[in-house]
C-alpha cells in the first residue's frame, strides 16, 4: 500500500476515472479473465513495439541528455517532484543505457537561469554519471531553461566525434518556455547539418519549438501522461535509433586493448604495458589523477585508460572489448515477434518455464523459427532480457541456421 | 451537402452553421461547381461573398484546388472561370496611381484618368494624362473574354501586365460572364456600390455569404449614414467650388448645362427600362416610383440645385448646434426642414441621382474632394425616401467627453432587412454560413426572409480537440464576472488575473484573452500592475495587447506570433468585437487557449442601440434581452472560435463568467461546442480549471496520426462505400 502512495497522486488530486468502462463482463458476468487480459494485452504491445526488422543502426552512440532544471521542475504533478522524479528515471536509463550500448558514450547537461551547465563530459563510465545524478538532487531548480544554450553547448561536445557514430541530444523539458539569446532556428539548421538528432520529452503539454526541432533533425518528441508513461518515454530511448540514410555503411577501426596485468600470460607484447602510467582519462582532473600498473593500453599508440570503452585521446582510436561488441550484438538480429497462438491441444506446458498451462488460459506465443510454445511471461522475458529463443538456441540446426 | 442539395433543389435560401476548418468552403465549392455543371440552365452563376481581400484569397485557392481536381479526373480543359473582384486599391496596377495607400485616393485618381470626358479631352489635347491600361482595355479587351480558369487578384495583375489592360476594369467587365465570381459582402449589399457593380447578374445565380454571422451590421452600416461638423464644412467648400465651376462653364459652355436641364426633364427613363427587364439590382436608395418622375422643377438649373444644397447644409448645420440629444423620426425630420428652411421632400429625394449628374456634367475630375457632400447627399435622399426603419440622433457631445462639444448626425438604420432584401428577392438561392450563427432562428428573424433549410452542423472527430469550460470563482470563491456592479470590484480582478496567470503557466506556446471592451481591458490592465500580477505574468510569457490603432495592433500581433514560433510563448489581450476577434486566425500554437472575460455585451448606454433595440421589439417582437444576449454570445462564440482551425487543432476555451453557466447564455453557442462543454465543466473554479487544462493538454500531446483519423472523421474511398457508412449517411439524411 505504501508503494502505491508513493507513485499515485492524491485522489483529490486526480481527475474522475471511469475505469468501469474499460471492463466487460465475460460470459459467465466474471471480471477477473477481463481483467487479466487487458494487462497481458498492454504488455505485448509494448514489446511488439520493440521488435524491428534488420535495419541499419546507429550502435555507436554519443548522447547529451540535456535536464530541464527550471522553476516548473519543482511543481509536484509527478513525486515527489518532477526534477526529483527524473534524475530518479535517468539514473535506471544511464544503467540501460549502458548495458544495451555498451559501445556508446553519455554526457548530461542542465538548463536554468537562461543558462546551461555542464554536469558530465561525454563518457563511458556509468558509475561517474550515476553519482553526478545522485549530486543533483540537492540543485535548487531556478529560472527560465534556454534550450537554444543548452542544443548549442550540446552541439559543440557533440559535432567532432567520429561520422560512423550516431549523435544524439535527449532533452527531458518541464518547461513550456525558453528564454534564448538568439534566433533558435539557426541552432536547428546547425543541428542537422551536423547530423545530430534532438529527442525531446515534454513533461507538461506539446510545444510547439520542441516539436519543431524533434522534426527537423529527425528525432521523436513526446509528452508524458504520467509517471509510468515517462518512464517507458524514457526508455525507450535506451534502443539504439535506426540511422538516418545519409551514414553509410562502413568499416570501423578498432583497438582491442589487452588485458589486465592480472592476466600475464605473455601475450601482451612488452612489460612497458603495465609499467605505472597516467592515464589519459584523469590526466587533466586535477584531483584524481591515477598512477598505476592497471589499465588498458591503446594497440596503437601505447596510451593507457582505465576505463572501456573510450576513444584514444592521441590517436583517435576507439578502443573496446570483445565482450562489449557481443553485448551490443543482438540489436542488429532483434528476435522475430512470436505468434499469439489459441492453446494447441498437444502441448500442456511452457517450453521455457515449464509453467502448465491452464484451461482458461488463452495466450501462449509461438516461434516462427522452432515452433515451440511459451506463455506470456517467458516471451517477455525472451523479449527484453535475453534476446535469444531458447527453443532455437537448443535445437541444433535452428541454431545452426541462425549463426548462418 | 444534403442541405445544400435540398436548398438549390428548392431555389431557396439557407442557413447554414459549420465549425470553422471543416472544410466549409470546399463542400460549398465543390457541390456548387457540381451542381453547375450537372444542371446549366437552373443555376449559371455562383457568387461568394467574403469578408477580407486575405479571405477571398482563401476562397480563390480552394477553387483551385478543387479545379485542378476536375482537370485531372476528367481528363479535360475545364470551361469554368472563376474570378476575384477587390476594390480599384487592390487591383490598380498603374504605376503612380498604385503606389497610393488609401482607397478613396487610389479611386479619385483612377476616375480623373478614366473619366469618359478626360478620355475625350485627350483625344483633343495630349497633354491631359490618362491611363495607359484603361486605354489598352478599351481598345482590345471587351471583345476578348477572359480565357476560363481561376484567377484570384494576383493572376489578374499578371494578366493585366501582361496584356496591357486595366485588371480592375478588366474584372468589373468579366463578371457578367464568369461563372464563379468571389468578392466582399459590400458589392452586393451596400446600394452604392451594388448599383455599379452587380447590376449585371442574373437571376438564376447561387449567393453564398460566408463568415455571414455579422451580416445585419454589414447591411445596417451599409445604410446608415453619419455627418459631422467637420464633414459639414468641407461640403460648404465643395459648394463654393462647384459654384464657381458652373459660373465659369456659363461663360464658356453654357450649352452643355442646357442638356442636362433636358435630360432631367425627361427623367430617368432610361432606368425605368433597364428595371423592366428585371436585369438591374433593385436600388433601395432610389425607389422605383422615383424613377419614374421627372427630377423637380426647384432643382433643374445648376444654380437653384447648389443653392439648394447650401440650405440643406446650412439646415443640417443649425441643427448639429444642440445642447442636449435629440432623436426623432425621419418624418419629424423632414416637417421639421420643411417649416424651417421650406424643402419639400420630393427635390430631397432626388439630391443623390441630381448631385452625380451635376458632377459629371461639370467634368470635375477629382471626386475625392466632393465625397463630404456625396455623403450629405445620400442623406438626403435616405431620409425623404424611408420613414420606417430608421431614426435621427443628433449627440452633441461623445459620452465620454462630455465637455468637449463633438456635435455628430447619426442617420442610423434600424433595420437590417432593408439592405438584404433586393438580394433575397432576387437571386433564387442566397446561402448565408458561418462557424458561429447561433442562435439561428434569430437570423431570419432580423433579416426578414425564409429559409427553407436552416441547420446547425457537429463536427465529427477522432478526438475531443477543444474543451470549453466556464470559470465561475476564483479560488477564494468570489464569483468572476463582469457584471456592471462588480467590474470595478478588486477581488473580481485579482482572480481574473490569477486566472490568466495559472492558465499561462499550465498552456504552451500562444494564449489569446479578449475582453468586453478597450475601456474595461485598460482598466484592467492597469490594476493587474499596480497588484503584481503582469510581473508573474511575464515569468511565463510575453504580453502584448490590443490598442485601437491599427498600426499598432499588427505590430503587437507581429511580434506575437514570433513569440509563439520561437517558444517564448505569449499572452495577447485584445478585446471582443476588435480587429483581432474578427478574422484573425490563431491556429495551432497561435491559439493554444482562448480566454473569455466576461460576457461581451454591446454598450447599451449607446442611443443606437437602444433605438434598434425598440424597432426590434416593436416589428420583430423580439425582445430586448434577447436581442443582446444573442448578439453577446455570438461574439463570444466568434473569439473562442478563433484558436479552432481544424481537426488536427485543439485549443482550451475559457468562459469566465458566472453568468455563462446559466441556460439561456449556454444554450446560445453554438452547438459543436456545447457539444463538447459537459455539465461537470460548468462552473468550475480557476484551481480546478487549471488541472483539467493540464491533463487535457497532456493527452492532446499525445501523437495523433491520420490513421487515427481514419474510420471516424476521415474515410478512405472503400469505407465511404462500405454498406455499413452508406446506411449511416442514409439515416442521417433520414433522421434530419
Amino acid at each position: 500500500m505504501a508503494d502505491e502512495d508513493e507513485t499515485k497522486e492524491y485522489r483529490w488530486e486526480s481527475g474522475y476515472e471511469k475505469t468501469w468502462e474499460a471492463i466487460k463482463e465475460d460470459d459467465d458476468g466474471l471480471l477477473e479473465s477481463n481483467v487479466a487480459d487487458l494487462v497481458a494485452r498492454a504488455k505485448r504491445k509494448r514489446a511488439a513495439l520493440k521488435a524491428t526488422g534488420a535495419i541499419q543502426l546507429g550502435m555507436m552512440r554519443h548522447l547529451f541528455v540535456v535536464v530541464d532544471a527550471s522553476a516548473c521542475m519543482f511543481l509536484q504533478d509527478l513525486k515527489p517532484t518532477r526534477f526529483l522524479c527524473v534524475l530518479k528515471l535517468l539514473e535506471v536509463f544511464v544503467h540501460e543505457f549502458f548495458d544495451l550500448n555498451p559501445i556508446s558514450q553519455l554526457g548530461i547537461l542542465t538548463t536554468k537561469m537562461k543558462r546551461s551547465e555542464q554536469i558530465t563530459v561525454l563518457a563511458g563510465n556509468q558509475k561517474k554519471h550515476i553519482e553526478a545524478l545522485q549530486q543533483l538532487k540537492d540543485l535548487s531548480c531556478e529560472g527560465e531553461p534556454s534550450l537554444q544554450n543548452s542544443l548549442e553547448r550540446a552541439m559543440n561536445g557533440l559535432k567532432n566525434m567520429p561520422a560512423h557514430s550516431s549523435r544524439e541530444i535527449l532533452v527531458l523539458f518541464g518547461s513550456l518556455t525558453t528564454c534564448d539569446p538568439g534566433d533558435i532556428q539557426k541552432t536547428i539548421k546547425a543541428l542537422k547539418d551536423n547530423n545530430i538528432r534532438v529527442s525531446i520529452i515534454g513533461l507538461a503539454a506539446e510545444v510547439r519549438i520542441c516539436r519543431e526541432i524533434a522534426k527537423k533533425t529527425g528525432g521523436t518528441y513526446n509528452v508524458l501522461i504520467d509517471d509510468h508513461h515517462l518512464k517507458e518515454l524514457i526508455l525507450s530511448q535506451v534502443q539504439p535509433p535506426a540511422v538516418a540514410g545519409s551514414l553509410e555503411a562502413s568499416l570501423v577501426k578498432m583497438g582491442f586493448p589487452g588485458g589486465t596485468p592480472s592476466v600475464n600470460d605473455g601475450t601482451s607484447d612488452s612489460s612497458a604495458d603495465h609499467a605505472p602510467a597516467y592515464c589519459l582519462c584523469h590526466i587533466d582532473s586535477e584531483t584524481s589523477s591515477l598512477m598505476g600498473p592497471n589499465g588498458y593500453n591503446c594497440p596503437q599508440c601505447g596510451s593507457r585508460y582505465c576505463e572501456l570503452p573510450v576513444e584514444c585521446k592521441q590517436c583517435g582510436l576507439t578502443l573496446v572489448s570483445a565482450p562489449h561488441l557481443a553485448r551490443s550484438y543482438h540489436h542488429l538480429f532483434p528476435i522475430k515477434p512470436f505468434m499469439e497462438r489459441a492453446q494447441v491441444p498437444d502441448t500442456t506446458h511452457c517450453f521455457a518455464c515449464a509453467k502448465l498451462f491452464l484451461e482458461a488460459e488463452t495466450n501462449v506465443y509461438e516461434c516462427e523459427n522452432c515452433h515451440q510454445i511459451v506463455c506470456l511471461d517467458c516471451d517477455l522475458f525472451i523479449r527484453e532480457t535475453l534476446h535469444t529463443c531458447p527453443g532455437c538456441a537448443s535445437d541444433p540446426v535452428t541454431a545452426q541456421m541462425k549463426t548462418n | 451537402m444534403l442541405e445544400l442539395k435540398r436548398a438549390l433543389d428548392a431555389k431557396g435560401h439557407c442557413l447554414l452553421e459549420m465549425p470553422s476548418g471543416t472544410g466549409k468552403t470546399t463542400t460549398l465549392l465543390s457541390l456548387i461547381v457540381a451542381y453547375m455543371k450537372a444542371h446549366p440552365l437552373d443555376l449559371t452563376k455562383l457568387v461568394y461573398c467574403s469578408r477580407t481581400v486575405p479571405e477571398i484569397e482563401k476562397v480563390m485557392e480552394e477553387l483551385r484546388k478543387l479545379m485542378n481536381y476536375y482537370e485531372k479526373e476528367m481528363g479535360m480543359e475545364q470551361n469554368i472561370l472563376g474570378l476575384a473582384l477587390s476594390s480599384r486599391k487592390n487591383l490598380c496596377i498603374h504605376p503612380s496611381v498604385s503606389k497610393e495607400r488609401e482607397g478613396k485616393v487610389v479611386d479619385g485618381r483612377c476616375y480623373s484618368l478614366t473619366a469618359s470626358f478626360v478620355r475625350a479631352r485627350h483625344a483633343a489635347d495630349d497633354a491631359v494624362p490618362i491611363c495607359e491600361f484603361y486605354e489598352g482595355f478599351d481598345a482590345h479587351g471587351k471583345e476578348f473574354p477572359l480565357p476560363p480558369g481561376v484567377y484570384n487578384l494576383d493572376d489578374l495583375k499578371e494578366y493585366g501586365q501582361t496584356k496591357r489592360w486595366c485588371p480592375y476594369f478588366l474584372a468589373r467587365h468579366t463578371i457578367t460572364h464568369a461563372n464563379i465570381v468571389v468578392y466582399s459582402y459590400h458589392y452586393l449589399l451596400d446600394p452604392k456600390i451594388a448599383e455599379v457593380v452587380s447590376k449585371e447578374i442574373s437571376k438564376s445565380s447561387v449567393v453564398v455569404f460566408d463568415e455571414a454571422h455579422n451580416i445585419d451590421n454589414v447591411c445596417i452600416d451599409s445604410m446608415s449614414v453619419k455627418i459631422t461638423k467637420r464633414l459639414l464644412d468641407k461640403c460648404s467648400n465643395s459648394i463654393t467650388i462647384l459654384e464657381t465651376t458652373i459660373s465659369n462653364m456659363k461663360e464658356n459652355d453654357s450649352k452643355r448645362l442646357e442638356k442636362e436641364y433636358k435630360r432631367l426633364v425627361e427623367g430617368l427613363r432610361d432606368a425605368t427600362i433597364a428595371r423592366e427587364t428585371d436585369m438591374a439590382l433593385v436600388n433601395p436608395v432610389l425607389p422605383s416610383e422615383i424613377l419614374e418622375e421627372a427630377v423637380p422643377g426647384t432643382i433643374r438649373t445648376a444654380e437653384h440645385f447648389v443653392a439648394f444644397l447650401k440650405r440643406v447644409v446650412e439646415y443640417i448645420k443649425t441643427r448639429l448646434r444642440v445642447q442636449h440629444v435629440v432623436q426623432e423620426s425621419p418624418a419629424g425630420f423632414l416637417r421639421d426642414i420643411h417649416t424651417k428652411v421650406c424643402i419639400d421632400r420630393k427635390p430631397l429625394r432626388f439630391t443623390a441621382e441630381r448631385l452625380a449628374s451635376l458632377i459629371r456634367t461639370l467634368e470635375i475630375s477629382d471626386l475625392t474632394d466632393f465625397s463630404p457632400l456625396v455623403t450629405v447627399s445620400h442623406f438626403a435622399t435616405l431620409v425623404s425616401t424611408y420613414t420606417k426603419g430608421f431614426t435621427i440622433i443628433i449627440e452633441p457631445f461623445e459620452d465620454r467627453a462630455p465637455t468637449v462639444s463633438n456635435p455628430i448626425l447619426y442617420f442610423s438604420c434600424l433595420d437590417s432587412s432593408i439592405a438584404i432584401k433586393p438580394v433575397f428577392n432576387r437571386f433564387q438561392t442566397v446561402v448565408i454560413t458561418s462557424g458561429t450563427l447561433s442562435p439561428l432562428d434569430m437570423y431570419p428573424k432580423i433579416l426578414d426572409f425564409h429559409p427553407v433549410i436552416m441547420t446547425s452542423f457537429t463536427m465529427t472527430l477522432a478526438r475531443p480537440c477543444i474543451l470549453p469550460m466556464i470559470v465561475s470563482k476564483g479560488n477564494d470563491q468570489v464569483a468572476m464576472s463582469s457584471r456592471y456592479e462588480t467590474r470595478e470590484d478588486t477581488a473580481v480582478i485579482r482572480n481574473y488575473g490569477n486566472l490568466l496567470v495559472e492558465v499561462a503557466a499550465a498552456v504552451p506556446d500562444g494564449i489569446v484573452c479578449f475582453f468586453t471592451s478597450y475601456l474595461y481591458l485598460e482598466t484592467i490592465v492597469s490594476s493587474w500592475y499596480d497588484q503584481g500580477i503582469i510581473d508573474q505574468l511575464q515569468r511565463h510569457k510575453l504580453l502584448f495587447i490590443e490598442t485601437q490603432d491599427a498600426a499598432e495592433t499588427s505590430l503587437a500581433l507581429i511580434n506575437y506570433i514570433k513569440a509563439c514560433d520561437n517558444g517564448r510563448g505569449a499572452v495577447l489581450l485584445s478585446v471582443a468585437r476588435g480587429k483581432v476577434s474578427e478574422g484573425i486566425d490563431f491556429d495551432h500554437h497561435l491559439g493554444r487557449a482562448v480566454l473569455m472575460f466576461g460576457i461581451p455585451y454591446v454598450y447599451t448606454q449607446s442611443r443606437i442601440l437602444r433605438a434598434r433595440l425598440e424597432y426590434l421589439r416593436d416589428q420583430f417582437q423580439i425582445r430586448e434581452n434577447d436581442f443582446l444576449t444573442f448578439d453577446a454570445m455570438r461574439h463570444a462564440a466568434q473569439c473562442l472560435g478563433r484558436c479552432m482551425r481544424g481537426k488536427t487543432d485543439y485549443g482550451i476555451m475559457v468562459l469566465a463568467d458566472k453568468r455563462f453557466s446559466r441556460a439561456d447564455k449556454r444554450s446560445k453557442l453554438p452547438k459543436w461546442i456545447q457539444e463538447h462543454l459537459k455539465d461537470t465543466n460548468c462552473n468550475l473554479s480557476t484551481e480546478e480549471c487549471v488541472q483539467i487544462c493540464k491533463r487535457w493538454l497532456r493527452q492532446m500531446a499525445q501523437p495523433f496520426s491520420r490513421e487515427d483519423q481514419l474510420g471516424i472523421s476521415l474515410l478512405t474511398l472503400e469505407q465511404l462505400q462500405s454498406e455499413e457508412m452508406q446506411k449511416k449517411i442514409l439515416q442521417r439524411a433520414q433522421g434530419v
